[in-house]
């Protein structure tokens, strides 16, 4: 009897070490955030002080100017990197599954840039940034070009850092496209081939609509990781010049660790979490619409 | 100027009139006698050479052992932080910049020197840099007067003029001593990309706050009106403080490279070192880099004066030194042994030998004896020279975020984001906001026309 039992709900209560892990490591520090948001800290006597101040954190979070810098700076620097990264992606994940040989070395290659740490990268991109001893503007000069202000011009730090992250994880995107372009139906290309498409034809009718889902997934991948982007954006401007590259994480770390901001750099986070979390809602929300509609449109 | 350091400048005044720079350097190190291992937390900033070389040599004359965690600028607060909090420290000593003290010594998470050795005192030639290592409680402020000493210095770093000793020899130029004369050096001199007339930091956060105070001070501006006596009325705003910034751009746009935006500290060492820069605002811990053959193609050729002043004004010689200090949360032992290193560490002949190694020593008496008469230690001079202008800024627990909001204001205005005017207005208004959180007696001055 008690056997039956424990057969029949192994299956539930064999979730429950990995259920408390997670909750210990990722629920738990999130619901520690909570109180220290509402709180001032300050240490003395060696120990934390904790003062309840929930509205002057509040209102810090509200009169932030720089976070409003931040906000703007970290959604155009996701925008424009992850579509980038996309695209590239895409296409060399297309051309190399294209390849008649060499795919190995080329996958090989096309890989190096996520192994390396990004403070490598950041210190290496720099030095190549450099206006006076840089790569590129060495480059420039042999070829009669004025050089360019990489990181110390407004105009251009944000862009400079976009080409950093781009180069660092076009890779990442290209691996998951490969990988499900190599597992793409053989026989619907053939037929696509055989009906006398062209490759762009092919390319668009075909095989965008059958990634779809790894290209969400290598989208949302990347969103994710380009939000959290810090270290090399760090090691190559810290933000500057002015709030041109002031990216979220870099303000939460500037408050929480540089100005000693306890409370208020948990209420940031917070506010962080609650915007990341309502995005994926709504995100799976109009996901979940549209698959709906198109199963709708498939039955009519 | 402190009371100590003119004391200590006295002395080693007295010290050297009285011949006895040999004598000091007879003087004995101190016998320590046999300690338990200790760790410390220190930056691999650049006079960090000098530093290891003074350790090697207490470990071999006293048989101590001593663990050195070498950490970047950058994480230094981190590893502090984590360790007072922690429930024992696995550092002995942290080496703390003067800007963090004071959340340290609020925080309750130091040991007062005399509460682990009662008869241990500083010598009367140990540089104090404005009592930046004393802590009142009550006054909330670092003084001996009522203070207690938490620590010392084993680095003062405070703001030298470096140039290009040929090159204004060449040119038939003197050494500049106004920011006018810099700029018309500049102007001789400046030839792009492979020649910049005057380079400083202009990187946001610290880099520029703390490479701009000279300039603000120069000019008879403040941040704060009178903090020590509790007057936090906001004077950044002021139009000292406006000519200050105005001459700071005007120098960096015409002598300095087109990224100064972004110039930290290791562009402009490069920059000097190179070859590649005429003159340069920087720490006097940059120096060891210049005479190195391995890291420098100037060697030889760069000296150092005072800060340049405003016409008519006295320099302005920003101090940003380092703070060696024991954490409360560690073994009587390990903090007995942390003052055994100390005792040592601040005898003459110890410092001689920092001194000898690269590093920039703290006892006025090592600048007064023979060894600033010889040619590897002629920025000594100037050193000795700036003390008497030098000065702390930031010295509240606010310090931190006040340094954030001129770090990024300053560095707006140099790039162009705003207008002078504008961006100490806007600092003003940041500023005493923060003042106002904290519960202190603040304002602000009228704001300037933008």
């Amino acid at each position: 009897m008690i056997s039956e039992f424990a057969n029949r709900t192994f299956k539930h209560w064999s979730l429950w070490p990995c259920l408390g892990f997670l909750l210990a490591l990722s629920v738990y520090p999130v619901l520690q955030l909570i109180p220290m948001a509402l709180s001032t800290i300050e240490f003395a006597d060696g120990r934390s002080v904790w003062s309840f101040t929930p509205r002057r954190n509040l209102d810090l979070l509200l009169g932030d100017e720089v976070l409003r810098d931040a906000v703007v700076n970290t959604l155009f620097f996701v925008g424009l990197s992850v579509a980038i990264e996309m695209v590239l992606g895409f296409f060399a994940a297309l051309f190399v599954a294209c390849m008649p040989r060499g795919r190995t070395i080329a996958c090989t290659v096309l890989i190096l840039p996520i192994l390396l740490p990004g403070v490598a990268i950041g210190s290496m991109w720099k030095l190549m940034y450099n206006y006076n001893f840089g790569l590129f503007n060495q480059v420039a000069g042999v070829l009669g070009i004025e050089p360019i202000n990489w990181l110390g011009d407004t105009q251009w730090a944000l862009l400079s850092v976009v080409i950093v992250d781009v180069w660092h994880w076009t890779p990442f995107v290209f691996l998951i496209l490969y990988a499900a372009i190599e597992s793409l139906p053989q026989e619907v290309l053939e037929a696509a081939r055989i009906d006398g498409a062209s490759a762009w034809q092919t390319i668009r009718l075909i095989i965008l609509p059958l990634l779809g889902p790894a290209l969400a997934v290598a989208a949302v991948f990347r969103a994710i990781t380009a939000f959290k982007a810090f270290d090399q954006v760090y090691l190559l401007t810290s933000g500057g010049p002015g709030t041109s590259t002031e990216l979220l994480s870099l303000h939460l770390n500037r408050v929480f660790f540089e100005q000693n901001q306890i409370g208020y750099g948990s209420m940031l986070s917070l506010a962080i979490i609650a915007v990341i979390s309502a995005s994926i809602l709504v995100a799976r929300w109009t996901s979940a619409h549209l698959e709906r509609g198109d199963r709708a449109g498939a039955g009519r | 100027m402190q009371f100590q350091n003119m004391a200590a400048l006295a002395a080693a005044g007295a010290l050297a009139l009285a011949a006895t720079g040999p004598a000091a350097a007879q003087a004995p190190f101190a016998n320590v006698g046999k300690q338990v291992d200790i760790s410390i937390l220190i930056n691999s900033s650049p006079w960090f050479g000098g530093f290891e070389k003074i350790v090697d040599l207490y470990e071999k004359q006293t048989g101590n052992k001593v663990k050195l965690d070498v950490t970047p600028y950058g994480g230094m607060l981190e590893k502090g932080r984590n360790a007072v909090r922690a429930g024992t420290s696995p550092y002995d000593i942290l080496n703390l910049d003067a800007l963090w003290t004071i959340e340290f010594y609020e925080g309750g998470f130091l040991k007062p020197l005399a509460e682990i050795d009662p008869t241990f005192a500083l010598p009367a030639e140990v540089l104090t840099f404005e009592d930046s290592n004393y802590w009142n409680a009550q006054q909330r402020w670092r003084t001996r007067d009522g203070g207690q000493l938490m620590g010392y210095s084993p680095n003062g770093n405070i703001h030298v003029l470096y140039y290009r000793d040929d090159l204004l020899k060449a040119a038939g130029l003197e050494p500049p001593k106004t920011w006018d004369d810099v700029a018309a050096i500049c102007q001789k001199l400046h030839r792009p990309p492979g020649m910049y007339g005057f380079i400083t930091r202009g990187e946001k956060g610290n880099p520029i706050r703390y490479d701009w105070t000279p300039f603000m001070q120069g000019a008879g501006a403040s941040i704060v009106r009178a903090p020590k006596d509790g007057d936090y009325t906001v004077t950044i705003n002021s139009p000292q403080a406006l000519q200050a910034l105005d001459r700071y751009i005007s120098l960096q746009k015409s002598c300095a490279p087109p990224n100064v935006g972004v110039l930290g500290q290791g562009d402009v060492i490069q920059l000097l070192a190179t070859g590649t820069a005429a003159q340069g605002l920087a720490v006097i811990a940059a120096w060891p880099t210049f005479d190195d053959r391995q890291r420098s193609a100037v060697v030889g050729k760069i000296n150092t004066v005072v800060v340049p002043a405003f016409p008519g004004r006295n320099p302005g010689v920003a101090i940003g030194n380092w703070v060696f200090a024991v954490p409360k949360n560690i073994p009587a032992e390990r903090q007995r042994a942390a003052i055994a290193f100390s005792n040592w560490f601040l005898t003459a002949p110890a410092q001689r030998a920092y001194a000898e190694g690269g590093g920039i020593p703290v006892r006025s008496d090592t600048f007064a004896s023979d060894l600033a008469s010889r040619p590897e230690f002629r920025w000594m001079k100037a050193y000795i020279d700036s003390q008497p202008f030098a000065r702390q800024e930031l010295g509240y627990a606010e310090g931190a975020q006040v340094e954030a909001v001129l770090g990024l204001r300053l560095n707006q205005a140099l790039v162009g984001e705003m207008s002078p005017a504008r961006a100490l207005n806007t600092a003003a208004r940041e500023i005493e906001a923060i003042f106002q959180r904290g519960g202190r007696r603040t304002g602000q001055l009228t704001p300037l026309p933008e």
